[in-house]
């Protein structure tokens, strides 16, 4: 029996919450695709990728790594006339592929991300060296040589920490966190 | 008139890599006459990584901050936009959302914390923005000739924070410059993000928003850009030997935050405000400003 | 022959739910779905169920662990048996990597993880059912 469910109800599903206009209000006006500072660079613009995923191309949706480029800077958002909220919607998209392990392998923003989270469960607070392992090794030597640079530099200006800071009260923390992604002991 | 006195929240980017941004923001404070209790024992807020996540989690992070501020009985105030847009935004859903707020409440017991939603978020060129007329009265070494690119960037603006706040032509940064004696000068893309989200997860992207910016700066006649975001400063500034490799340019834009510019027109020493950690000089304009601190 | 128990799925995967659906149907239960928590929120409060299959990950976490504490402290679904499904340790395997899961502090009757084998959802959806409706006499 085939499902019921469009990909377009699957996905105002994941943003119950949210409580912005579904996408289905969507009218192609393009001032998303317009206003976005990063569409030059996705794959797919937002007016297209929101159609794509009214019209039921789930498969397309998930092979995109447009939501991965969003900087999640809410422009997009403010300007909708019709209020969908996007940049939550590409939040949704991000958080919907990383449970589902569905990504392109050579995207960075997955691995980072979970890096990110790894790294504040155990002390609480973000640690920029730590951080940089997610991604160094997957840069060019270029890339690498500048980032390198860029690190000596903000070490020599006493902008860099040495130790990862961690909270006082970090069993506690870790308890919360236990309570919220439920996992046995 | 009562002393202001709100919870700080320095963040993870100001223990270190913005240290100069927290420094300038404790100098000025003082001056004002503004009490900032750092919140002790804070915690990362989530940046952007883990609403990529599961945002549960990342509402459950904020909310212990704002637990801890609502137990000294507080409102808090962020420097970093990141952290200022998310703890606004948990402390909007947990007020509207009473399951959420529940289930949250729940994982804070484990911490001995509960946050009913009694405080509210602000972020900190908001405080000052607010008395314009005492910071135009401590700014005694006024900038005077100094052009500067106010920068708002992305989150202190975006998502609105209510109905029909003006996100597309606010005034604010510009006033303060103006009340601390330098010239706002009409910067295009001071509302466009930066792509500090991205820089490391989507370089290209990254470093072509970075160009854009430095680029308007320039042409809108700017000596030195001021920010609000400790991802900002880092993005604009630290990146711009890459933008230039990148794109075969020369940029060499000073990145200051706005209270080190607060600072020096309040005659506050250069170094006692973190000037001479960034790695682009400041302008002549803002040189002499420091001269001028250094006498006093 | 007893009459036909009712069961509501609360499963954001629409596949999956319709999956388990139909194997609950075969073996002659009544089966609503819902797909996301206030959907499944909402069925609850509107019909009468002798077990909830519960999902953990949807909308903005594990909400399903929500649903699960907030039938808890409710009078009137106390005695609902719930049984959790979930592939959290999948999904969150790079966080907790190892650690079976389990909400130590819910209610929980039953846990299976994902995918499920239809012979063990039977037996435990009608164990569940038997052992509530026992307690239920008493």
């Amino acid at each position: 029996m085939a499902t019921t469910v469009t990909f377009s109800q699957e996905i105002g599903n994941l943003l119950h919450a949210a409580g912005g206009t579904p996408v289905s209000a969507c009218m192609q006006c393009g001032t998303c695709s317009g206003t976005c500072p990063v569409g030059d660079f996705m794959d797919v613009r937002p007016q297209r990728l929101i159609r794509m995923i009214d019209a039921g191309f789930k498969d397309k949706v998930m092979a995109t790594r447009a939501f991965w480029y969003c900087a999640s800077c809410y422009q997009c958002t403010v300007r909708c006339p019709r209020g969908i909220d996007i940049a939550e919607l590409m939040y949704g998209l991000k958080r919907y592929t990383i449970w589902k392990n569905q990504y392109p392998e050579d995207l960075i923003g997955p691995a980072f991300s979970e890096t990110f989270v790894k790294n504040i469960v155990r002390t609480g607070r973000s640690y920029e060296p730590v951080l940089a392992t997610s991604y160094f090794f997957t840069l060019g030597l270029k890339e690498m040589l500048s980032e390198a640079q860029n690190a000596t530099m903000l070490m020599l200006k006493g902008r860099l920490p040495v130790l990862p800071a961690r909270i006082k009260r970090l069993e506690n923390f870790k308890r919360m966190i236990k309570r919220i992604i439920p996992i046995g002991d | 008139m009562t002393k202001k006195t709100f919870a700080y929240f320095p963040g993870c980017s100001l223990e270190k890599m913005a240290e100069s941004y927290h420094l300038s923001t404790v100098e000025i404070a003082r001056v004002m006459g503004m009490e900032l209790k750092e919140l002790e024992d804070w915690n990362c807020c989530g940046a952007t990584a883990y609403f990529h996540v599961d945002e549960l989690l990342a509402h459950t992070l904020c909310a212990r901050n704002l637990a801890m501020a609502e137990k000294e009985g507080l409102d808090l105030v962020a420097p970093c936009s990141g952290c200022y847009k998310n703890m606004h935004a948990c402390n909007a859903h947990l007020k509207k959302d009473h399951d959420l707020a529940d289930h949250i409440n729940f994982a804070l017991e484990e911490d001995n914390l509960r946050y009913d939603g009694k405080i509210k978020v602000h972020h900190l060129i908001e405080v000052f923005s607010e008395d314009l007329k005492e910071v135009k009265a401590k700014a005694t070494n006024p900038l005077t000739g100094l052009k500067v690119a106010p920068y708002y960037g992305c989150q202190i603006l975006r998502p609105r924070k209510f109905e029909h706040e003006n996100v597309e032509e606010p005034r604010y940064f510009e006033d303060l410059m103006t009340a601390i004696g330098a010239t706002p000068v009409d910067f295009l893309l001071r509302l466009r993000c930066c792509g500090a989200a991205l820089i490391i997860t989507n370089r290209q992207a990254a470093l072509s928003m970075v160009r854009n910016l430095l680029q308007n700066a320039l042409d809108s006649g700017a000596d030195v850009i001021a920010t609000a975001c400790p991802l900002c400063q880092v993005n604009l500034e630290c990146y711009q030997d890459q933008v230039n490799a990148e794109f075969g340019t020369k940029y060499s834009v000073p990145v200051f935050y706005f209270t080190q510019l607060m600072g020096l027109s309040m005659g506050i020493p250069a170094k006692r405000l973190g000037i001479g950690t960034e790695f682009l000089s400041p302008p002549a304009a803002m040189l002499a400003a420091c001269r001028k601190a250094a006498a006093v | 022959m007893s009459e036909q128990k009712q069961l509501l799925i609360i499963d954001d995967d629409p596949d999956f739910a319709e999956g388990i659906k139909s194997i609950l149907v075969k073996a002659k239960y009544k089966v609503d779905m819902a797909h996301n928590p206030k959907d499944g929120w909402a069925a609850l409060e509107k019909n009468k169920y002798d077990l909830l299959l519960l999902d953990v990950m949807m909308g903005r976490g594990a909400e399903g662990i929500m649903i699960a504490r907030k039938l808890g402290k409710d009078a009137k679904f106390r005695e609902l048996p719930v049984l959790i499904i979930t592939s959290i340790r999948e999904q969150m395997a790079f966080l907790f990597p190892g650690g079976a899961v389990h909400p130590n502090f819910v209610d929980v009757d039953e846990l299976i993880e994902k995918p499920v084998e239809p012979k063990l959802l039977l037996d435990k959806v009608s164990a569940l059912i038997k052992s509530s409706e026992a307690k239920k006499k008493k």
